[in-house]
């Protein structure tokens, strides 16, 4: 779709990119944000893009099982590391569970902030930490969400967090 | 279905389409991708205001991958719009305000849309600008749209009773002047469009709107084509707060589509978003209240001025809001209101949830703290006096059905324990180092309102029960992420004795959902929750017929328990899904339907604007517990207790979700948030600089309840919250504010420079 334009680019290189596990080669041009190759490249659109600019952290993804706003990064920074988006959290149709107990907390209205916040808190929950309410709170500065007014996001991270040690987590 | 506890009804079961939140499934307006879709970018204007000498389009058309450039001159000239028919597609002759839209590209990448877009060059000759309401309105400033010399956008005026006799009998008046701002509703999703105009004609719009078929009135007129050329699709919604009901864009990218002869979409990054944001309008007012010494509310007069900005979109129903609606959440005895909206030359407003009741009650519910401590009365006895009860009408005919609200105040006063700690805090209140305070607000809203549409109120739903036992409900009204679905799914799953899971709420698509007035005036659960009660009887009762016939049995002997229906005399028992197959089958494929109308007994309002709009009225009273450092003049809200009446609470768990979001909200609108406009410009169009609040800026200690009564006129006896939620907000905050420091706040955001300034001046 963005073909023609594409081909004009100046510097479009092919670029290896391990994403959810899976190697794949794009073509983009290097200065190009891993979040739009993630969306229309990929096709992983559950990469949210709330502001691009670093302010919103709707475009959290996990590279090298480190949270980062991929409206920022250049996809060139990426090539070669291991990416997770909130699509490879699911392990064989089960919830991660981070998403489980966003679930469970009825943590979503809009939904739209979702997939930033999940993947910020499994890397979190991955690293085994377990953090009480107000570092939950002080983990979430990146995040912002319109709707639920942040209780029941808080409530499933400190959740989530507490279950860090006996579930299977995947990264 | 009657006499039985209810299975599914106040359960708070999670977000029943939530799974597609959470796994990245969910594709809202700008994850679509269709085939040969091109990406649009618009030209807007650079001056607030000004005539168009030249427009030259040359260089971007030879942008490689650009497939459509359109101007004024390439769009139906028809004038349109909600309200004023001052709308246009693209600027024709003027622009007249920094944003409005000239030109609009479509081209096969965003990047190459936008490159485009900086080749176009536009010729403007500035004309003098206006930028404050007032100046807008005096008599000698030059008219933005000549059809209005004057600059009034819009005028409200309302009387009742006898205000002189009101003012005579009043032993204490007190006025002030208050002033609310413009407020970006910071949905996270930022505005999108995909439309694709078809070889004969007609039009798919797929649009984030909440108010799908109200929106294709306003679309089709534009365009001049016969509603049923447009269909309506709408995706998930990525929050909205009102600002994604009517807009101008799918217009301008229905245009491109027709002329490049391929689907176009829109998305826009946040700085165009907010730069261009239809805020919540500002408004001034002017407040007087007349008291007898015994405390009885006997007169009222209000005077409101507020900025419709370059067009009007919905700011004048917002106006007639602000003007009198407070008048149904208190009996003032007589009163006297008149609004005026100017056109200025900024970004035109629009609704935000709140909608004018949330801005008049920022200094009503300020004005009556006042009464309460010049009279030395209880300021929440005080306004239980002068509330409306339930059973009552109120002066301008609004029929309170049902109202909890003195159990609301009983409970916000218990929880909190406002006067006790009030009273700990007597004597402390200060103006230097760090002063503790407490406020309280209610208020009310509407669940409805008729006169949103001329042609009905009310709503319409269909259940299709297919011949695989899969239950689907149409109804017209999105769900915007408060939950809809779910409720909805509950109330078809109550009625049908299926679980909510089963039931799949399908997203309105116009080409099979039934036409509505659409999701706003916090009015779908109630209408299309009643519609839905309505649609799941008739379709249990034609299935149950169905049933009856086949077996030869009198209906009356089926029983059913939940998804199982047996015969009580034979024994003979069936289940939902294969009477549903065994149905479809006999009638040759088709599914069984239930259809059900919900017409609601509202009133149209006579030509003094009296009757009752509305099925309902839900009722809030909050406390809000603030910190204000005085040494900077920062406010923190750092305790809130939130106790409301919506009636039956079909889902404590999503209700308390809307509770917290409207909360967080009013934390922002009060102490953060201000769409800065200089000038005729956006000058933080970004979230760094427009700061919504995060996790950290929220109190502590939040305590939500619910008093639940019961609504007569609400689906199993529930009424609207969302946007009663927020109403009370601002003015519990500054109550607090004051209550700390003695300082009333007369402006929202109460910011930490004019509070830091007011606790000086007020020091000396
Ligand atoms: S989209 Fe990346 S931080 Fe907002
Ligand atoms: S759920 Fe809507 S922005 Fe978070």
């Amino acid at each position: 779709m963005a073909q023609d334009h594409r081909e004009q680019r100046n510097g479009a290189e092919r670029l290896p990119l391990r994403v959810n596990g899976d190697d794949v080669e794009v073509e983009a041009a290097p200065m190009s944000v891993l979040a739009d190759v993630l969306r229309d490249e990929l096709g992983l659109t559950g990469t949210k893009l709330g502001c691009r600019a670093g302010d919103c952290g709707s475009c959290t993804v996990l590279v090298d099982g480190v949270a980062i706003t991929s409206c920022l990064m250049p996809v060139a920074q990426a090539a070669g590391r291991d990416v997770t988006t909130i699509e490879g959290l699911e392990t064989d149709g089960e919830l991660h569970p981070v998403q489980q107990a966003f679930s469970d907390h009825n943590a979503s209205q809009c939904g739209y902030c979702i997939p930033g916040f999940i993947v910020a808190a499994a890397e979190t929950v991955a690293n085994g930490e377990v953090l009480d309410r107000e570092q939950v709170v002080q983990s979430l500065s990146g995040n912002l969400c319109r709707c639920t007014g942040y209780e029941s996001i808080v409530d499933a991270i400190v959740d989530a967090c507490g279950h860090g040690t006996d579930r299977e987590v995947a990264s | 279905m009657t006499g039985i506890a209810p299975r599914w009804i106040g359960q708070g079961i999670a977000q029943t389409d939530m799974r597609d939140k959470l796994t990245g499934a969910a594709d809202y307006v700008g994850d679509l991708t269709v085939p040969r879709m091109l990406h649009a970018a618009i030209v807007r204007s650079e001056v607030a205001h000004g005539i168009i000498r030249s427009i030259d389009t040359s260089r971007a058309e030879r942008v490689p991958g650009v497939r459509a450039v359109l101007t004024g001159a390439d769009t139906p000239s028809i004038p349109f719009g909600p309200y004023v028919p001052d709308w246009r597609i693209l600027a024709e002759d003027k622009v007249r305000y920094i944003g409005d839209e000239i030109a609009a590209i479509a081209a096969t990448s965003p990047e190459a849309a936008r490159e485009a877009a900086a080749l176009i060059e536009v010729d403007i000759e500035p004309l003098p600008a206006v930028f404050d309401p007032f100046e807008a309105l005096a008599p000698d400033t030059p008219p933005i749209w000549d059809e209005r010399p004057d600059n009034v956008a819009n005028a409200f005026a309302i009387d009742r009773g006898d205000l002189e006799a009101g003012w005579a009998a009043a032993d204490l008046v007190v006025e002030g002047e208050f002033t609310t701002n413009r407020i970006y509703h910071g949905y996270l999703e930022p505005i999108g469009v995909l439309a694709e105009a078809h070889p004969n004609g007609r039009y798919t719009l797929t649009v984030p709107t909440h108010i799908p078929y109200k929106a294709r009135i306003t679309y089709a007129s534009a365009l001049g084509i016969p509603l049923d050329h447009i269909r309506m699709v709408v995706p998930p919604i990525g929050g909205s707060f009102g600002a994604k009901y009517e807009m101008l864009e799918p217009l301008i990218v229905a245009c491109l589509s027709r002329a490049a002869g391929a689907p176009v979409r829109l998305v826009y990054d946040r700085e165009e978003d907010a730069a261009i944001a239809r805020p919540r309008p500002p408004f001034h007012f002017q407040h007087r209240i007349g008291v007898t010494a015994e405390g009885r509310f006997v007169a009222r007069e209000t005077e409101v001025t507020g900025i419709a900005g370059a067009r009007v979109f919905w700011s004048p129903a917002i106006l007639a809001t602000a003007v009198h609606r407070v008048d149904s959440l208190y009996h003032f005895g007589s009163m006297q209101g008149s609004g005026r909206l100017a056109y200025t030359n900024e970004p035109p407003t629009t609704a935000m949830r709140g909608f004018g009741n949330a801005e008049a009650l920022f200094g009503i519910e300020q004005l009556i703290d006042e009464i309460a401590e010049r009279l030395d009365h209880d300021p929440i006895e005080l306004r239980r006096r002068n509330a409306a009860k339930a059973g009552e009408r109120t002066m301008h005919g609004w029929l309170i059905s049902s109202s909890e609200l003195p159990a609301c105040l009983d409970r916000a006063r218990e929880l909190s324990g406002y006067p006790q700690r009030r009273a700990l805090v007597e004597g402390t209140r200060g103006r230097t180092g760090i002063r503790r305070g407490m406020g309280m607000a209610i208020a009310h809203h509407v669940s409805g309102y008729k006169p949103i549409l001329k042609d009905f109120d009310g709503s319409s739903a269909i259940v299709r029960l297919g011949g695989d036992g899969r239950v689907s409900l149409f109804v017209g009204e999105p769900d915007l992420g408060q939950g809809q679905v779910t409720i909805l799914s509950q109330i078809v799953a109550e009625g049908l004795g299926c679980a909510p899971n089963d039931v799949q709420v399908q997203g309105v698509d116009s080409a099979m959902s039934p036409d509505a007035v659409g999701t706003l005036a916090s009015r779908a659960t109630t209408m299309a929750g009643m519609a839905a009660v309505e649609a799941t009887r008739a379709a249990r009762e034609r299935l149950t017929a169905f049933i009856a016939s086949g077996w030869q049995v009198d209906a009356s002997e089926l029983e059913w328990d939940g998804p199982k229906v047996t015969h009580a005399v034979s024994g003979r028992s069936s289940t939902l899904a294969d009477a549903a197959h065994d149905y479809q089958v006999v009638h040759c494929g088709l599914p069984l339907l239930g259809e059900g109308v919900h017409r609601p007994d509202t009133e149209d309002l006579d030509a003094e604007k009296y009757g009752n709009p509305s099925v309902a009225y839900p009722f809030a009273a909050h406390v809000a517990e603030v910190e204000v450092d005085c040494d900077t003049g920062q406010a923190r809200v750092i305790g809130y207790w939130a106790v409301h009446d919506s009636g039956t609470i079909l889902n404590p768990s999503t209700a308390r979700s809307q509770v917290l979001g409207a909360i967080a909200q009013g934390v922002g609108w009060s102490l953060m948030e201000d769409v800065d406009i200089v000038d005729g410009a956006v000058r933080n169009p970004s979230f760094l600089d427009y700061r919504i609040p995060g996790a950290g800026d929220m109190p502590a200690r939040t305590v939500v309840e619910f008093v639940e009564g019961y609504e007569p006129n609400g689906p199993h006896g529930a009424k609207s919250l969302a946007e009663a939620a927020i109403n009370p907000t601002i003015a519990a905050v500054a109550n607090a504010i004051h209550d700390a420091t003695g300082v009333r706040p007369r402006h929202v955001p109460i910011a930490p420079e004019r509070l830091w300034e007011a606790l000086q001046e007020d020091a000396s």
